[in-house]
């Protein structure tokens, strides 16, 4: 579990660190840096995010999801992330 | 306790007279836009359209005798922006139809009853093909509207026509926020109400710090949905840093270019929509263009956008909504000697 949270980690925090940062004070980004706080996320960012998870992961982010407690640092998007996979695999299970 | 002549008598000098009177008419002014919102419109509404549009126009008239601060900075911004070859008699004419068909977009509106019948009776549309093989590709489309005429209504039309739309759009009132709340319940009853029954979804209300606008838009779409937006706006304060400036009505002007990386992130196609009216106040065109390619950098799809948009713009100037402040058009850049205020400000009809 802690291996692919780490991987998540680092696929993430590369992807907004190399197309979202416009600030290079803020590198070498933190896991809990507050993206929104910094600026780093905004609304236009944060669809490149969303498309970039979606190609990347699968995982197709609902409207009720869109909320800073799920994208407001490295951390909470790979757990988000990481909860729409586990509900994703669960799902197919039941279904399979 | 009786008040007294003190309480209510205007200020002493000519200064203090003046602003009192102009604080009257305001108040006037104000006392009879409620009362043509909420009982004369609707019950214009119910009589033939000639004579609702007809009564429109006379109170557009009545407002450009009565209101000669607005009128006067109308016909300036007319000036300042088509330039000095329009003269003073032809902007005066324009200035009064900038106050005719503002009264007449509320008739419009009123017409949107039901499945809006009362209003498509009197709207053509023209290019539904553009947006039935934008639709046929399923990747939804944004159609890309300049604050023209009865946009609102337009797009109310195209969702009574089967199409399913979903606006990217502040209700005005709402913001900034902590308004006074009768007057936001005012207009939630008598204008939100009306087009969200025209509405897919509720509005995706665009704000500073609402990181989730884009990505709302984006499932829209990727529903193979409409999303409507008005890329004509006058940028918010906190929108300043990532305006890109573009020609547009003959200028350069400051557009946010949130379009073009929607349309780019989602594959959707882009089509320019506009409405016009026709020299009796009652009929309308709504025009659907084909697709306006969203190809290449940022700013040169974004001057695509806005070279449609203008075009549209100068089919029917009057129409236009920004006339009406020049406010908004020093934020968009339009008028280079006026800086802009840091406060957002954004007015009612």
């Amino acid at each position: 579990m802690e291996t692919i949270i780490d991987d998540y980690i680092s696929i993430i925090n590369d992807y907004i660190s190399g197309e979202l940062v416009q600030d290079a004070s803020l590198l070498p980004l933190g896991r809990t840096t507050s993206l929104l706080e910094t600026g780093v996320l905004d609304s236009l960012s944060a669809l490149r995010l969303v498309v970039f998870v979606r190609e990347r992961f699968g995982v197709m982010v609902d409207d009720v999801d869109l909320i800073p407690e799920n994208f407001d640092s490295v951390d909470a998007i790979c757990h988000y992330i990481r909860s729409r996979d586990v509900k994703g695999a669960a799902h197919a299970g039941n279904r399979g | 306790m009786r008040a007294t002549g003190a309480d209510t008598a205007p200020p002493p000098g000519p200064r203090g007279r003046q602003e009192w009177i102009a604080f009257m008419l305001g108040v006037l002014r104000l006392a009879e836009g409620i009362a043509f919102w909420l009982v004369a419109a609707p019950l214009l509404s119910m009589l033939p359209s000639r004579i609702a549009y007809r009564a429109a126009c006379l109170r557009g008239d009545f407002m450009f005798w009565s209101w000669p601060d607005k009128r006067d900075e109308i016909m300036s911004n007319l000036r300042q922006v088509l330039g000095p070859e329009l003269s003073e008699h032809e902007a005066r004419l324009m200035a009064r139809d900038v106050f005719r068909t503002r009264t007449c977009t509320i008739i419009d509106l009123m017409l949107t009853r039901g499945q809006a019948r009362p209003l498509g009776k009197l709207v053509e549309i023209r290019g539904r093909e553009h947006l039935d093989a934008a639709l046929a590709g399923g990747k939804g489309a944004i159609l890309c509207t300049p604050h023209i005429g009865s946009y609102i209504c337009a797009h109310s039309l195209i969702h009574a026509n089967g199409y399913p739309v979903t606006t990217i759009g502040r209700w005005w009132w709402h913001y900034p926020p902590g308004g006074f709340s009768v007057m936001l319940r005012m207009w939630d009853f008598v204008y939100a109400r009306r087009v969200l029954r025209h509405r897919h979804r509720p509005n995706i209300e665009p704000w500073p710090g609402r990181f989730q606008v884009a990505v709302q838009a984006a499932n829209v779409l990727y529903d193979n949905e409409v999303v409507t937006l008005c890329s004509d706006a006058p940028p918010l304060y906190a929108e300043m840093p990532r305006v890109i400036e573009v020609p547009f009505l003959g200028r350069q002007a400051r557009l946010v270019p949130g379009v073009v990386p929607l349309a780019q992130l989602t594959g959707a196609t882009v089509l320019i929509t506009s409405i016009h009216r026709s020299p009796d106040y009652r009929h309308q065109v709504l025009e659907i263009s084909p697709p306006v390619s969203m190809e290449g950098e940022t700013a040169a799809a974004l001057a695509r956008c806005a070279a449609a948009m203008g075009a549209a713009i100068m089919a029917s100037p009057v129409e236009w909504d920004f006339w009406y402040k020049m406010e908004d058009l020093a934020r968009l850049g339009l008028l280079s000697d006026v800086i802009p205020s840091a406060v957002p400000v954004i007015e009612a009809n």
